[in-house]
């Protein structure tokens, strides 16, 4: 089973490249669960066809120490699995602590055993590893394959360099391991080559140019995955490129993150700051 | 129990067993890891009466050293505001901490007729795993509200613990609701464990709360010819009860005593005294200062702890309201009570005098308790407090010199002003110049090193391993602390007096509290149990 | 005495009054404490580890060594990495224990402090010597209470430990659960006069019942060692003795190194000593001495003899789960009619496994896990009992109802008789049996009119 967490700065649209991705990986026959860690719960609906799922913490709360993998995995796009945490409202609480919850919880139950057959395990993770609790994907065990996704935009780049730094940290005891940048394009001026360069800087690669298409928002209304609204779409086509990428990927790196000050020069060579 | 290095009555402590005050201070320091040891160096220290030497109290509690330090949830809620009997304590937190506070520390309390006693009711939140997650301020407004449909307070007051403090629940926030929604006193202390580096944080957080939320509400006038209100004393094992009585037989009345056995009347009342004494410096300092500024009470330091340090206290009493008639009141009370104590400690001091004690505990009783050994012809060799800061050893007048630290910087300290209706100086500006240049001496602490022996031993928040050299050493015939130490120090066959419980004996304050504490140490040096120890066929 | 209290029961949701359980972490502890040389770490604030110190000195009256993290603010914002790592270099640099056993609190928990990475992290760096074990559990405070603490402490050792070497190993597992260390005494005294070879685990006899010798050790000779722990994986059967507080670590060693086991209720009671012995017989293959078999009989001539001032008597019995169900089966047994059988701790377990023992006796019986002392002293007031059976938490309410309370199970912060004297076992019911009437007679000695009060009974 690969282990893998998307990481990336909130908004930057990890929750419709990880669904996308996954469709193209489940459309290939193979078998993914997706494990939302992200309080709004927006991590599944678009392989579960607009569904509110209830989430792990929620159900929890309800049903108290009765809760079956049942009650909080639900069948998605091609017998996706999809579970999401949840957590609390805004302003309240401890979402972290709702991750490492949820997560127990579900190997607990058996969720990852072998007799479930899964291939992929997909964690989609709010913003950046701001806390233990937002670490715990990353935990020993747990992911061990990391894909940030990022844009041109200098804050995307920034909280890719951030989350390096927190790989590094886990990468130093245990079997986590950068597995790219997957650069989710904003039209940005030499986007790609900034990224491919960014991505050498820190020792890994960009493992695919999601270009910027309307069809992605095409499908979203429609609540779905491009790929089940329609197949036929090119944009389609670059997330099974994707999906073939990840699972033919075998440069998975220990990161070398950038001081800012390098990071910082590399956006003026690239004409950022001119 | 050898004995045969004394110390001399007046002199330093030169050697015991052999060994120097400055040897055994490298013993305990020798061995340990070198951070550890560079840290441990400025807490353990030769003591000079005459000039202090500086001590790193109240600082950082090394990780991986078995403490006797608690958290600041256990001063606040367990010592400072606990042992007020007639409001709710409600603990938002996990089931542990309420749990824990719950009638084991032994502030008796013997509520008047009429008066509730909520002593016996441990109250918790117990927080699950959801309201981790999703917060837990509802639970807490709801619990607010439970209590007060079944018990019907005259007030509530709410503890934060840890993961309370870490997940942001705005307690303050439920309990300014409750309060308009209920209509009684509903406060808050933020007094999570975390905070600060001791019990110690929790006290002043516990001081600010009271201050803030209780201090000065009724102004029902309390009529008494000499009113004072004794701080820092916590009632254990009724040693607020023999003091009361004691200050009664003088004709002084207590309105309060901060806090041991004393109800939420008392304290919203307790502004109308005329002055106040301080018996535990560390936990409440804080409350006599603030007191002193917003009402113009004064204050000064007292021990009733042994029968010299009673009969000083009381005297100091009687000569600060200057009255001829309690002056006079006083000494026939004195001499009265003096001829009982006498012959027990006579008695006693004849069959222990030369007998070397230790005493590592809390914030004040290590430097108390010297003088009830003192009574009774005992020398403490080393002392050392759980929880102080630099001016309970050294002395308040260093208090301008202490480096305020990250760890203390986060306890608030209050802004207060004097009160534009109430304030009124007890004592005339005349009147106390003239007791001060008579000596008279307010606002004050001398600390604990001043009152020690020449070279004895200083050792602040000592650790297991130190204790355990000290003890194999020095060879100290009895020692004083707590409840985590007694039983290792028992094992090595050492009598251990717990000084937080008694073990369940006392009172040990005022002239009779010292009488019971003679024969209990009596019993303790006399017990035939350690003799035992042998059996016949090893001897 | 309680006298807010009345006999309507009160309506709540959010709060508990006068609680019957405590957190995970002292359960954690008091299990480390049974390995030899092992020292029980709390990472977290040092409030923990000072309050669940306290508490359990005050019941076993015995020295207990544990160290701290000693968190600050700073520790809770930026995580508990440096303050665990400069712990194990002073714990190993100090006190060099052979294993530290690092459980967690709410304040780790909260912040996600991931204690595998730090030790493996401080093992790399050298912070751990060669030959040294660090294990952990995670115990955070807001989930379950002190029994789930233990169960995960003990499942800790051998998740961490236990290893299937393929080695030829005689000695039966026995894992006892929460029981005092006179009990595990009495465990390993039944399976000698058996001639079972065991490895108890965790075994805190000669640990926290030590002699007077005037010497201090910090580990004693007590406690289960490596060398057992490691073996726990060879052994062809475990007998745990209690589903809160054994059955998870003996699950955990099945899964981990396919070691069947035998899940049953502490033996507390006839009956379920008898199982005990049973069950072990037959791991061991041994016969049951005659000695074994008069001193049940001991016991049965004593619940016949004495049998009429049990009979009918309303209890409650209150406490840990495990003691309460095995106590619960004792007390049927003697006669006793369990009207309130109360736990603090959370599980819908303890309330179907009471009720499979009490369904057919005694239909009408209130069995509540997740329950408070308020709520029992409520039930109390409105339909009394004749006898409370409970630890110290109870004396309260005895008082202020004017009902005996014979103390089992923890804490006894109060009375001695527990240090020396074991619950289990048919000598331990023999103890109980003692208890149970000394307490009902001396009370009705105490209040019966003069006429009644009788020089022989």
């Amino acid at each position: 089973m690969r282990k893998i967490a998307i990481y990336g700065k909130g908004g930057i649209g990890k929750s419709t490249t990880t669904q996308n991705t996954v469709a193209g990986l489940v459309e290939m026959g193979r078998k993914v669960m997706v494990v939302g860690c992200d309080p709004k719960a927006d991590s599944t609906r678009l392989l579960l066809g607009g569904l509110a799922q209830k989430s792990v913490l929620d159900t929890l709360r309800e049903e108290g120490e009765d809760v079956e993998l049942e009650d909080i995995r639900s069948e998605g796009f091609c017998k996706s699995l999809c579970v999401e945490s949840g957590g609390p409202e805004p302003g309240v609480g401890c979402a972290g602590r709702g991750i490492i919850t949820s997560i127990n919880m579900l190997e607990q139950l058996g969720a990852y055993e072998e007799s479930v057959g899964l291939d992929y395990v997909f964690y989609d993770v709010l913003g950046d590893v701001v806390c233990g609790g937002f670490a715990m994907p990353i935990r020993e065990g747990k992911a061990e394959e990391i894909y940030i996704v990022c844009s041109g935009e200098m804050m995307a780049m920034y909280a890719a360099n951030n989350i390096c730094k927190g790989i590094v940290k886990f990468a130093k005891t245990g079997a986590v391991r950068l597995g790219g940048l997957i650069c989710n394009s904003r039209k940005v001026d030499r986007e790609r080559e900034l990224i491919e360069e960014l991505a050498s800087r820190l020792g890994t690669q960009m493992i695919h140019f999601v270009p910027r298409d309307n069809d992605v928002q095409r499908a979203e209304i429609n609540r779905k995955t491009v790929i089940e609204w329609n197949p036929e779409v090119p944009q389609a086509n670059e997330y099974r490129t994707l999906a073939k990428a990840i699972e033919g990927n075998t440069k998975k790196v220990i990161p070398t993150p950038l001081e800012i000050e390098e990071l910082e020069s590399l956006l003026m060579e690239y004409g950022l700051f001119s | 129990m050898t004995t045969e290095t004394q110390p001399t009555e007046s002199g330093d402590i030169a050697a015991i067993e052999g060994v120097t005050p400055e040897q055994l201070r490298a013993q305990l320091l020798d061995g340990l890891p070198s951070k550890t040891q560079r840290k441990r160096a400025k807490q353990v220290l030769v003591n000079d009466p005459d000039s202090p030497p500086e001590i790193g109290a109240n600082s950082r509690t090394i990780p991986g050293i078995i403490t006797q330090r608690g958290c600041t949830y256990a001063g606040c809620r367990g010592v400072v505001i606990g042992p007020i009997h007639d409001i709710l304590h409600i603990t938002h937190g996990p089931v542990g901490c309420g749990y824990y506070s719950w009638m084991t520390r032994r502030n008796l309390a013997r509520p008047k007729p009429g008066e509730t006693n909520f002593m016996q009711y441990c109250m918790t939140t117990d927080m699950q795993e959801d309201h981790i997650v999703f917060g837990g301020e509802k639970r807490l407004a709801e619990a607010i509200r439970e209590a007060y449909r079944i018990f019907k307070p005259k007030a509530i007051s709410v503890y934060a613990t840890c993961p309370v403090g870490l997940i942001g629940d705005d307690i303050h926030a439920v309990c300014r609701q409750a309060k308009e929604e209920l209509g009684i006193n509903v406060f808050g202390f933020s007094c999570e464990g975390y905070k600060g580096v001791s019990q110690s944080a929790g006290h002043h957080i516990a001081n600010n709360g009271v201050f803030k939320h209780m201090v000065g509400l009724d102004d029902t006038p309390v009529e008494a010819p000499y009113k004072i209100n004794i701080f820092g004393e916590y009632n254990i094992g009724g040693d607020a009860w023999e003091i009361d009585t004691l200050l009664q037989k003088c004709g002084i009345k207590v309105l309060a005593t901060l806090s041991g056995d004393v109800s939420y009347d008392q304290i919203t009342q307790c502004h109308q005294a005329d002055l106040n004494v301080v018996m535990c410096h560390r936990s409440i300092n804080y409350m006599a200062e603030m007191m002193e500024k917003k009402f113009g009470i004064p204050w000064f330091k007292v021990n009733f702890l042994g029968a010299q340090s009673t009969a000083k206290s009381l005297r100091k009493i009687a000569q600060f309201f200057g009255d001829k008639v309690l002056i006079d009141r006083v000494e026939e009370v004195i001499a009265a009570e003096m001829a009982a104590v006498r012959p027990v400690q006579e008695e006693i001091k004849a069959k222990h005098q030369g007998k070397k004690a230790a005493l590592f505990v809390g914030g004040s009783r290590a430097h108390h308790y010297q003088d009830l050994f003192a009574d009774i012809g005992i020398t403490t060799v080393s002392a050392g407090y759980e929880f102080a800061h630099r001016d309970d050893y050294e002395g308040r007048d260093v208090l301008p010199n202490i480096k305020i630290d990250a760890d203390s910087r986060n306890i608030e300290e209050l802004d207060v002003e004097q009160d534009p209706v109430r304030f009124r100086p007890r004592i005339s500006p005349e009147a106390k110049a003239k007791l001060v240049e008579a000596g008279f001496t307010f606002s004050d602490y001398q600390g604990m090193m001043r009152e020690m022996k020449k070279r004895a031993l200083v050792i602040d928040d000592i650790s297991h391993h130190e204790l355990e050299t000290l003890i194999k050493t020095w060879k100290p015939d009895i020692i004083g602390s707590g409840i985590k130490d007694k039983f290792i120090i028992e094992k090595m066959g050492v009598p251990c007096k717990q000084l937080h419980s008694y073990d369940y004996g006392g009172p040990y304050a005022a002239f009779t509290g010292a009488i019971n504490f003679y024969k209990e140490i009596d019993r303790m040096l006399s017990t035939k149990v350690w003799s035992f120890v042998v059996p016949p066929w090893k001897n | 005495m309680l006298n807010s209290t009345t006999a309507t029961i009160s309506e709540r949701n959010a709060l508990v009054v006068n609680p019957a359980k405590t957190c995970q972490p002292i359960g954690a502890m008091y299990a480390a404490l049974g390995l030899h040389s092992c020292m029980p770490h709390s990472h977290g604030s040092q409030g923990c580890c000072a309050y669940h110190r306290s508490q359990l000195t005050r019941h076993f009256k015995e020295p207990v060594a544990a160290t701290t993290s000693s968190f600050t603010e700073g520790a809770s914002v930026f995580g508990g990495l440096a303050n665990l790592q400069q712990a194990l270099v002073n714990i190993f640099g100090i006190y060099n224990p052979d294993i530290v056993a690092v459980h967690t609190t709410c304040l780790s928990e909260v912040i996600g402090d991931d204690i595998p990475t730090i030790i493996k992290k401080s093992r790399e760096e050298g912070k751990i010597p060669e030959g040294k074990v660090v294990i952990h559990a995670n115990t955070p405070s807001f989930v379950g209470s002190n029994v789930t603490g233990f169960a995960n402490m003990c499942t800790a050792f051998v998740t961490y430990l236990a290893e299937k070497s393929g080695a030829e190993a005689t000695p039966t597992n026995v894992f006892p659960g929460w029981l005092d260390p006179s009990d595990m005494r009495e465990i390993k005294r039944l399976a000698a006069e058996l001639g079972a070879p065991i490895t108890l685990c965790p075994d805190t006899s000669d640990v926290l019942d030590l002699p007077q010798t005037g010497i201090y050790e910090m580990y004693p000779k007590g406690g289960t060692t490596l060398a057992q722990l490691k073996g726990l994986g060879d052994s062809p059967r475990t007998i745990a003795l209690g589903k809160f507080t054994a059955h998870p670590a003996a699950e955990a060693l099945e899964k981990k190194c396919g070691v069947p086991f035998d899940a049953l209720d502490a033996p507390i009671g006839l009956t379920n000593t008898d199982l005990f012995i049973d069950a072990l017989r037959q791991a061991a293959g041994v016969e049951v001495p005659a000695s074994i078999e008069a001193e049940r009989g001991r016991l049965l001539d004593a619940m016949s003899d004495i049998g009429q001032y049990f009979h009918n008597v309303p209890v409650a019995i209150f406490g840990d789960p495990d003691t309460v169900i095995a106590v619960t089966r004792y007390a049927l047994e003697l006669g006793m009619v369990p009207k309130y059988v109360f736990t603090g701790a959370t599980g819908k377990a303890f309330e179907n496994r009471v009720h499979e023992l009490l369904d057919g006796p005694c239909p009408a019986a209130i069995v509540k896990a997740q329950a408070d002392l308020l709520e029992l002293h409520e039930r109390i007031k409105g339909d009394p009992v004749k006898l409370i059976i409970g630890n110290t938490h109870g004396k309260h309410i005895a008082r202020a109802e004017d009902i005996p309370l014979v103390r089992v199970g923890f804490p006894i912060l109060d009375r001695v008789g527990h240090r020396l004297f074991p619950t289990v076992g048919y000598r331990g019911a023999m103890r109980l049996l003692e208890k149970f009437s000394d307490a009902l007679l001396d009370h009705h000695d105490r209040t019966c009119a003069e006429e009644w009060f009788e020089l022989v009974q």
